[in-house]
């Protein structure tokens, strides 16, 4: 009797569970004069609320509107400087190496657009409505901004050819059987293709801001306009055939494997953008034939049978000490001089072996480890040299890069960096012994008690005093040092909450099938722990890039740095620091607000909250 | 029939290498001495360069005298470094609590116009919201100081209002009121009012316990303070005979020997760690008297009894600690007394206008007038508006996390809307609101720091002015994280109080 009720009560869950989702049914939708009495004048207080903030807002655009088309607005201070905003005076014979940059960045993420499947279908009458509210708002703006009479005719005709298309592609897009749809990836290259086929048309304008001796502008003939349209041409064919390409691959290999590589790509990009790339080390040959690679390759193939030894299943307790030892001769290298190269790589060696054990299994998981390791490795040796060589890019007064570039390196590194801390930290936090509990809390909060200028300024003036004699840090690096500690110890309270939502069923489970506390972490907890602090880890990278607007404080030449003294520094251009801050407001504001709309996504594909 | 229990087979078989209590000690001393040893080694190597560069790091320019123009505050030629650090420590608590207080205010807005029925209102803040959440703080305070620079000069006759409101390049300047010198014999009147305020309102509210009547308990407590308050603005010089007593009381502390601080803290040092291992023992102990102590519960035990020996040591080793609590409790009463020995014709209130004075060429504002200066009024407004964007989320998720079958079930019993809102909506959003905003409350005080980019003279422009003359990079960087770190750490106690209060009881 009892089996049979346990069974009708799967049953019913099964069946339950096989229901179709569908969508809540549509609310009808008004007519426009019920819908504005139910939405805007439904009572007194609201009509009240109706006009006078109809009224602010008027008068806040018509102002806003006022100063933007003002003609002694120097908005030309932005253009003209568009390439030291952009990457502070990179030398411009050498350009084509952030071009590369670019595509690369391009094709990873067409490809990755194709893989991951994003965009989605639109349906046309959808598009019809959003162009008819964009035909109005333009009519609007041409109504409220101060036009000459010929421009606000032509702002007008414009507006009208908008609302018009939209009102059109509103009307046929509902007829027929079938609703029509577009794909969104479309609209965007359309969008996209139009912007660049602008830059072909409409003459710009001749800026170009060469940073010499004397500042000077160049009327001619290297414009900003004319200097970019090929690239950015190139770019969105780039992009275009970057996704394709993936669509190509997606069906052809097996969809799990590509994505791994696509994310193993992403990861290595930052660095080998930033070092290889942009930085072009001036590597030393035979330094590097004589004693990088004889390093590389001795520790490859030592911790190569080391590792595939210690992953062996039947190896035991004696792989504990062996790594123990390891890990203790890492430590110990560091009472003796020596290349610091060995040292770390004898540490990573140490880690990999500490956790060979967790992953020991077949002859395919044991090589996969170990291929691990390779990789790894080379990885490291081959940032060390680079790190540790003389950059062959010349550029005039501190670091290569500046402006939107370094904006977005010192964040890409942060986040990426941080991430380990930050687990580190978090299961620290909740482990179940005392010391590194204590240690991780009392980090955790002492960072966060703080604010984040107080660190850089400590890291980017007093680091150097803590460094042995003979090491140097350069300033960047310092302060990318900082940012790492703060930002992992916010990450790592977000991690925690993650930690804390795997249930006390899980880890029993993992238990009883026989998993090490080790084996039980990597694979059963962190996996979940990780899927439901996505959200709230992408809201930390939103603010990771909007601190990097700290580092004007302390004097690096990123994109703020750059709108406020550099720009209106220039004598051309004295007292147009409102124009340029203005101008680099809606970068950071379209950076932010995509990532927090794309939180809003992962939030609502990973069914959080509902599951 | 004496076979072995698996207890001691299973000890007896594990060698010490695979044994979990010692792993995990092992480890955790390991890391402990990597971590102690890289600090220890890392502060060697600070030392060495710092002898190099024939820096000290001492505390004595705290003493000594520093030239530094501090743009406002209490003080703005201070003498000392310490002076300089105490106004620019003011000047950050000034404006985060002016920040705290107007970002609460306008972040309830935000978030009730989020709810709202009317769609330009609830349009209007999600662009707010969406506006200002995403754009870079240090980028908003230094737009909003560039706009505030192209103001106009000011002038003798300018400003919105003339003598009452002027806003210019040099800041706002707006009517003030400001603390008189009978306000403190009038805030004793007040605090009697509040004792008998209390008394008040726990009669009302029994009364309308026993009676059902709505008696307005919190109301009617609200008018006795405003009572004695009005009547203590005529009566209150009756209170300056607290003046000589507290005479008394810094003579007190004036013929106090050195070591009676030092016996007070270490006993209570001594108390309170006797008291919290005694509670824990007995929160330990079963019904039974069977005590079972894990290890991680005799390191907790440990580290209160160290804890409390490290404060007894530095009490009694660092005898500076216990002369400088003499002297300060002395000072504070000597204070007191000068401020309750006025003469009775002294109001407690004062108000006055705004004015402009003409000193040299240019006109500027004189000393009359609450005056927001530019850099203060571009980190207020860029700090305000940056936190009521994300108060105001927290407010709509708190509403929105109130099921709806609450609000039908009030309207259903016949409440009005307003009541419904005030005794069910609120009281339980306010459990889902208070501790997000709570951190918000830090993460305010903790972006006052990027006043540094618009030359207001908080904690950190002012510590980078003194360690720019003085070389004393370190000294500074720590009164830096030791304020900021008790400022959070006040903040939180005082969310966490409330959050506990506010908690619901379970039965």
């Amino acid at each position: 009797m009892a089996g049979f009720g346990i069974g009708s009560e799967i049953a019913s869950v099964a069946a339950t569970a096989t229901v179709p989702i569908t969508a809540p049914p549509e609310t009808p939708k008004l007519p426009p004069r019920e819908w504005v009495k139910a939405n805007l004048f439904s009572s007194p207080f609201n009509s009240v609320l109706t006009v006078v903030s109809t009224a602010i807002l008027l008068t806040l655009s018509w102002n806003l509107l006022k100063f933007i088309f003002n003609p002694i607005r120097q908005w030309n201070a932005s253009a003209t400087n568009l390439r030291l905003l952009m990457t502070r005076a990179y030398p411009e014979e050498q350009y084509l190496r952030i071009w590369v940059c670019v595509a690369i960045i391009l094709t990873l993420a067409g490809s990755s657009m194709a893989v991951w499947r994003t965009g989605s279908a639109m349906p046309v009458t959808g598009l019809g409505r959003k162009l008819l509210a964009t035909g109005a708002l333009l009519v609007l703006l041409a109504l409220l901004a101060p036009f000459s009479a010929g421009a606000t005719v032509q702002w007008l005709l414009a507006a009208l050819v908008v609302a018009a298309v939209g009102e059109a592609l509103r009307r046929t897009g509902g007829r027929g059987e079938t609703e029509r749809t577009v794909s969104t990836l479309t609209l965007q290259v359309v969008a996209l293709a139009g912007l660049v086929a602008s830059l072909w048309v409409i003459p710009f304008g001749h800026h170009s801001y060469i940073p010499k001796r004397i500042p000077q502008v160049m009327h001619e003939p290297g414009t900003v306009a004319l200097s970019t349209k090929l690239p950015w041409t190139i770019m969105l064919v780039v992009v275009v055939a970057a996704y394709f390409g993936g669509v190509l691959l997606r069906d052809r290999l097996a969809e799990n494997a590509l994505r791994v590589t696509l994310v193993v790509l992403w990861l290595l990009a930052p660095p080998v953008l930033v070092y290889l790339i942009l930085r072009d080390p001036d590597f030393d040959m035979g330094h590097v034939i004589g004693t990088d690679i004889p390093i590389f390759l001795a520790y490859a193939v030592l911790g190569s049978t080391l590792l595939l030894w210690l992953t062996r299943p039947s190896t035991g307790e004696i792989g504990r000490i062996v790594a123990a030892l390891v890990l203790l001769a890492g430590f110990a290298t560091f009472l003796s001089p020596m290349r610091m190269v060995l040292r770390l790589d004898l540490l990573l060696l140490a880690t990999f072996a500490l956790a060979a054990p967790t992953f020991a299994g077949g002859l395919r998981a044991r090589k996969r480890y170990t291929g691990a390791w390779l990789v790894l490795l080379g990885v490291m040796s081959w940032l060390i040299t680079s790190i540790n060589t003389a950059s062959t890019v010349r550029v005039p007064g501190g670091f290569f890069i500046g402006g939107l570039a370094i904006t977005l390196m010192v964040a890409i590194f942060t986040i990426v960096l941080s991430v380990p801390l930050g687990i580190a930290l978090a299961l620290a936090r909740t482990s179940s012994m005392p010391i590194f509990r204590l240690l991780a809390t009392w980090f955790i909060e002492f960072v966060r008690g703080v604010p984040l200028i107080t660190i850089l300024i400590f890291f980017s003036i007093m680091l150097p005093l803590f460094l042995p004699r003979g090491m140097h840090l350069g300033e960047v690096a310092a302060v990318i040092i900082g940012f790492v500690l703060f930002s992992a110890a916010y990450m790592a309270e977000n991690i925690r909450g993650g930690l804390q939502s795997v249930t006390r069923g899980q880890h029993e489970a993992a238990e009883a099938v026989g998993m090490t506390t080790a084996q039980k972490t990597v694979f059963i907890v962190l996996p979940q722990a990780l899927r439901v602090a996505i959200p709230p880890l992408v809201g930390h990278c939103i603010g990771v890039f909007k601190e990097t607007s700290l580092l004007a404080i302390i004097g690096v030449f990123d994109l703020l740095y750059m709108a406020r003294y550099v720009v209106p520094g220039q004598t051309e251009f004295m007292g147009s620091a409102r124009e340029s801050i203005l101008f680099v407001i809606p970068i950071y504001w379209i950076v932010c607000s995509r990532m927090s709309k794309a939180s809003q996504r992962i939030e609502q594909r990973t069914g959080l909250g509902e599951r | 029939m004496t076979a072995p229990t698996t207890q001691q087979r299973v000890s007896h078989r594990v060698p010490l290498w695979r044994d979990v209590i010692v792993i995990k000690w092992v480890t955790q001393v390991f890391l402990l001495v990597v971590v102690l040893s890289a600090m220890l080694f890392l502060a060697s190597q600070a030392g060495d360069n710092l002898r190099a560069r024939n820096i000290n790091t001492e505390f004595d320019f705290l003493h000594e005298p520093v030239m530094i123009q501090i743009s406002e505050g209490i003080d703005t030629h201070p003498d000392t470094g310490a002076r300089a650090l105490w106004s620019a420590m003011v000047n950050t608590l000034r404006i985060s609590g002016a920040g705290i207080i107007f970002a609460t205010l306008l972040g309830v807005v935000v978030g009730l116009a989020r709810l709202s029925d009317n769609w330009l209102v609830r349009r209007i803040a999600s662009m707010w919201v969406e506006g200002f959440r995403n754009i870079p703080l240090l980028v908003q305070m230094i737009f909003f100081f560039s706009a505030l620079t192209a103001l106009p000069r000011v002038g003798l006759g300018s400003g919105p209002v003339n003598g009452w409101l002027h806003i210019s390049n040099k800041g706002i300047s707006m009517p003030r009121v400001f603390i008189a010198d009978g306000f403190y014999q009038w805030a004793v009147v007040v605090l009697i009012g509040a004792v008998a305020a209390h008394y008040v309102r726990r009669h009302r509210q029994r009364i309308q316990d026993e009676t059902g009547a709505s008696t307005s308990p919190i109301l009617w407590a609200l008018a006795t303070v405003a009572l004695f308050g009005l009547v203590g603005l005529f009566v209150h010089p009756v209170f300056s005979w607290l003046g000589p007593v507290f005479g008394s009381i810094a003579d007190l502390f004036d013929s106090l020997p050195n070591t009676a601080p030092q016996v007070l803290f270490s006993a209570v040092a001594i108390g309170v760690a006797t008291i919290w291992i005694r509670r824990f023992l007995s929160a330990h102990r079963s019904a039974r008297g069977h005590l079972s102590l894990s290890d991680d519960d005799w390191f907790r035990m440990i580290f209160v009894a160290l804890a409390s020996l490290a404060v007894v040591l530095l009490v009694v080793r660092w005898s500076g600690l216990s002369a400088w609590a003499l002297n300060s409790s002395r000072d504070l009463s000597e204070v007191l007394e000068t401020k309750f020995e006025v003469d009775g014709a002294a109001r407690p209130f004062d108000a006055m206008r705004p004015d402009i004075i003409q000193k040299s060429r240019f006109p500027n504002y004189g000393k009359n007038g609450l005056t927001m200066s530019i850099g203060f009024a571009s980190v207020f407004f860029a700090v305000v508006f940056y936190t009521s964007a994300f108060i105001g989320e927290n407010v709509r998720g708190g509403i929105l996390a109130v099921p709806k079958g609450q609000t039908e079930a009030a309207k259903a019993v016949g409440l009005k809307r307003g009541q419904v809102l005030r005794h069910v909506v609120l009281p339980q959003a306010i459990r889902v609101i208070m501790p997000p905003t709570g951190n918000q409350y830090l993460n305010l005080l903790k972006n006052t720091s990027l006043a540094i980019a618009v030359g207001y003279s908080d904690m950190v422009q002012v510590g980078t002015t003194v360690f720019n003359q003085t070389g004393m990079t370190l000294p500074v960087v720590a009164i830096w994280m030791l304020f900021y770190l008790s400022c959070s750490l006040t903040i939180s106690v005082f969310v966490n109080w409330f959050n506990v209060r506010m908690r619901l009881v379970e039965r």
